[in-house]
């Protein structure tokens, strides 16, 4: 695989001119903080930035998204049939994203696309997309990416990684995808020797600045009922007003609620974002709700992450530590607090 | 305001140890420099970890509905009109409460301290009476408090608790600012399309994660109607329409008792000033019925009461 | 919030006041005729991705 130095205006003019046969989705600024956005007319993606409010995941998995419709026209020959709704799936490069959330979405992937089953419309956009992501020079103070089998310059779920060395970016070519794609920009300069070498510093500065970290070794040979009846779930809970935010801003939450809209004879079956913290999220038919309590709630968004799916996918936490959550939890519910009582318990 | 913290520590210690109350609702120390997370305190050796900053914002009234114990409740103005607002509405009872009420010179806008440094991580915060030094990589900056207040601290008329059982510290100065809602009236003067359009805008990035919702004391209902399965009142995807219904009447089941306290919009994270909503309705429940929230426990709101004198201009 | 003034009418008419309620139910039928079809907070399908 290649590894390619190519210079800041190069790759400025690279990404532009990939706009012509590529939806192109990169981070800008707007209003007050960073968000992935398709990349029109001269619009150019902003790189100085932690990391995007929300996780890139709604480029695969909006928020709302319309799967089936169907008509009650009983005129129309097709009345009363669900129809796939139609979708393109453009070419398209996701550039800037972060070594976290591109983990994430392969932590998202065994949800939505797995041997027993397949969602479409990820799975055909995830083969849609090729990954440039963004190592981070300079984690902030919640971010725990190297806890969680993921790290600053980490190369999972990535097709190129760039590494920002100041006026140049060396360009790891990590997959075929990423490898074809960068020879479209015709890049002559080969990293040399000291280049590599910089580089390889830049990732191991990275992870040393790391700041925190959360224990996650016992999790796996926890007890799960025991942690499920721990004594400090309602000391976690009490402050969360259940709100969605953790959720939504989270790269790798995957709950969804489908819902049937019908106006006059138009039907669609949409499918929406959903969050554990709602109560309506397990609210069963017959009135009866299991997680009527908030501290049920938040537990489950816990156990989900640091137990559940630890003990089902045997390939770590949930979690790739962007620190999301941390941040804008209105009344600062941090999670490395919940990993060292789960983990420690 | 910064010495509040030793006093709030000592009285919920004595309250608890004399058994007065079954619990302390307050703050405790964030784990991020300009957050605090609110905490029950039951036992007198954990009162330790109650705490207090300009970064108190959330309103703890928001955790009294329907407890019944015996409650020892920190607050500040706005949290102990919400107390009232409670009171009155029967969420809990004044037997219940031990009010240790803070007399509030505003809370510190975490939002305008991160803008003030663009965006950088803010890594450590020191406070003193009147100013703010915030430290990250490569930055340390001084700032007066005053000048970064959060939006709804800088035109509150009460800052001193309504109702308390005991005070954290001497009264502070009221202010005489004679019209707080200057940018309500500029609203006002828009044209119906240009309204349309401003609060259009200003929810367009919602998520409808309902962090404003749940963070004010005011929603409180078993079931919101946004939560409504059977029947359905409104739909559950970022349809703008449905997303400005759930603004529209979360803002409208507000009129009357809102009091401004700002959780909505410190919550909101996507940044969106849900005020804006309420405030036009907080200034009508003034200029028509003479009424401000939460003000006393012997009110009743005004649209759940009939004067013969009450604002009627409207019907014809 | 922009909805238009002319939509929103209210009136106090008691059952003993039949040419009131013609009279203003003709005139709210004109105003809203007159400010045409609306648009605001209509949802016909949900505009979703």
């Amino acid at each position: 695989m290649s590894e390619t130095v190519i210079t800041r205006e190069e790759i400025k003019e690279f990404i532009k001119s990939l706009q012509g046969s590529y939806e192109v989705f990169a981070p800008v600024r707007e209003g007050g903080y960073h968000r992935f956005k398709q990349l029109t007319g001269d619009e150019a993606a902003d790189l100085d930035f932690s990391n995007t409010r929300l996780s890139p995941k709604s480029l695969l998995f909006p928020q709302s998204e319309r799967m089936f419709e169907f008509t009650l026209d009983e005129t129309n020959e097709d009345s009363h049939i669900l129809k796939e709704t139609p979708k393109e799936y453009p070419p398209a490069v996701v550039f800037g994203i972060r070594p976290c959330d591109a983990k994430a979405l392969r932590l998202v992937n065994v949800n939505f696309d797995n041997p027993e089953f397949t969602d479409p419309w990820w799975a055909k956009r995830l083969d849609s997309m090729t990954f440039i992501g963004l190592g981070c020079n300079d984690p902030c103070s919640t971010c725990f990416c190297t806890s969680v089998g993921c790290g600053p310059f980490h190369e999972e779920g990535l097709d190129i990684l760039l590494f920002d060395l100041g006026e140049r970016y060396l360009a790891k070519a990590l997959t075929d995808k990423g490898e074809q794609l960068l020879g479209q920009g015709g890049f002559q300069e080969d990293a040399d020797v000291d280049t590599r070498k910089r580089a390889g510093e830049l990732k191991k500065e990275a992870e040393h600045k790391i700041s925190s970290h959360v224990p996650t070794d016992k999790l796996k040979d926890k007890d799960l009922l025991n942690l499920f009846d721990a004594p400090f779930w309602d000391e976690v809970a009490f402050a969360c007003i259940n709100c969605g935010t953790c959720t939504f801003l989270c790269p790798t939450c995957w709950c969804f609620d489908i819902q049937d809209e019908v106006s006059k004879n138009q039907g669609d079956r949409i499918r929406n974002w959903d969050s554990c913290m709602f109560p309506l999220f397990t609210l069963h038919a017959s009135g009866h709700n299991p997680r009527s309590e908030k501290v049920q709630r938040a537990r489950q968004r816990f156990m989900h992450k640091l137990k559940y799916y630890v003990d089902k996918y045997g390939n770590g936490v949930a979690c790739v530590g962007c620190g999301r959550c941390v941040n804008y939890c209105p009344v600062n519910i941090d999670i490395r607090e919940v990993f060292k009582l789960m983990n420690e318990w | 305001m910064i010495a509040y913290g030793e006093k709030i520590r000592e009285i919920a210690k004595k309250l608890l140890a004399e058994e007065r109350v079954d619990l302390i609702i307050g703050f405790k120390q964030g784990t991020l420099p300009l957050m605090t997370e609110p905490v029950m305190i039951k036992e007198p050796e954990k009162t330790d970890q109650l705490y207090w900053s300009s970064f108190c914002s959330m309103n703890l009234a928001n955790y009294l509905p329907k407890r019944k114990e015996k409650i020892g409740i920190i607050a500040k103005g706005c949290d102990s009109r919400n107390i009232a607002v409670h009171i009155v509405e029967n969420q809990i009872q004044r037997e219940q409460l031990y009010i240790i009420g803070v007399p509030c010179t505003g809370m510190v806008d975490r939002r305008k301290i991160q803008s003030l440094v663009d965006g950088k991580e803010v890594r450590e915060a020191i406070e003193s009476d009147e100013e703010l030094t915030i430290k990250g990589n490569g930055f340390e900056q001084t700032v007066k408090k005053i000048d970064y207040l959060q939006d709804n601290c800088i035109t509150c008329m009460h800052r001193n608790p309504v109702i308390h059982d005991e005070l954290v510290g001497d009264l502070v100065e009221e202010r005489k600012d004679p019209d707080p809602y200057d940018d309500v009236k500029e609203i006002e003067e828009l044209a119906p399309n240009e309204k349309w359009e401003l609060y259009s805008n200003l929810i367009k990035d919602c998520t409808r994660c309902y962090a404003c919702r749940n963070a004010c004391p005011l929603c409180y209902c078993p079931t919101c109607f946004v939560d409504e399965a059977d029947p359905q009142w409104v739909g559950k995807s970022i349809d703008p329409t449905d997303t400005m219904t759930f603004h529209i009447l979360r803002a409208f089941h507000c009129a009357g008792r809102c009091t401004d306290c700002g959780a909505c919009q410190q919550a909101c994270p996507v940044d969106i000033n849900v005020r804006l909503f309420t405030r036009k309705l907080n200034k009508d429940a003034l200029e028509l019925y003479g009424c401000e929230a939460g003000l006393s426990i012997e009110e009743r709101p005004p649209l759940d009461t009939y004067q013969p004198d009450d604002y009627d201009k409207f019907i014809r | 919030m922009g909805i238009e003034p002319e939509r929103l009418h209210f009136s106090w008419i008691s059952s003993s006041e039949a040419p009131k309620f013609a009279e203003v139910a003709t005139e709210v039928i004109e105003t809203v005729r007159k400010a045409g079809p609306v648009k605001k907070l209509v949802k016909t399908r949900a505009e979703v991705v």
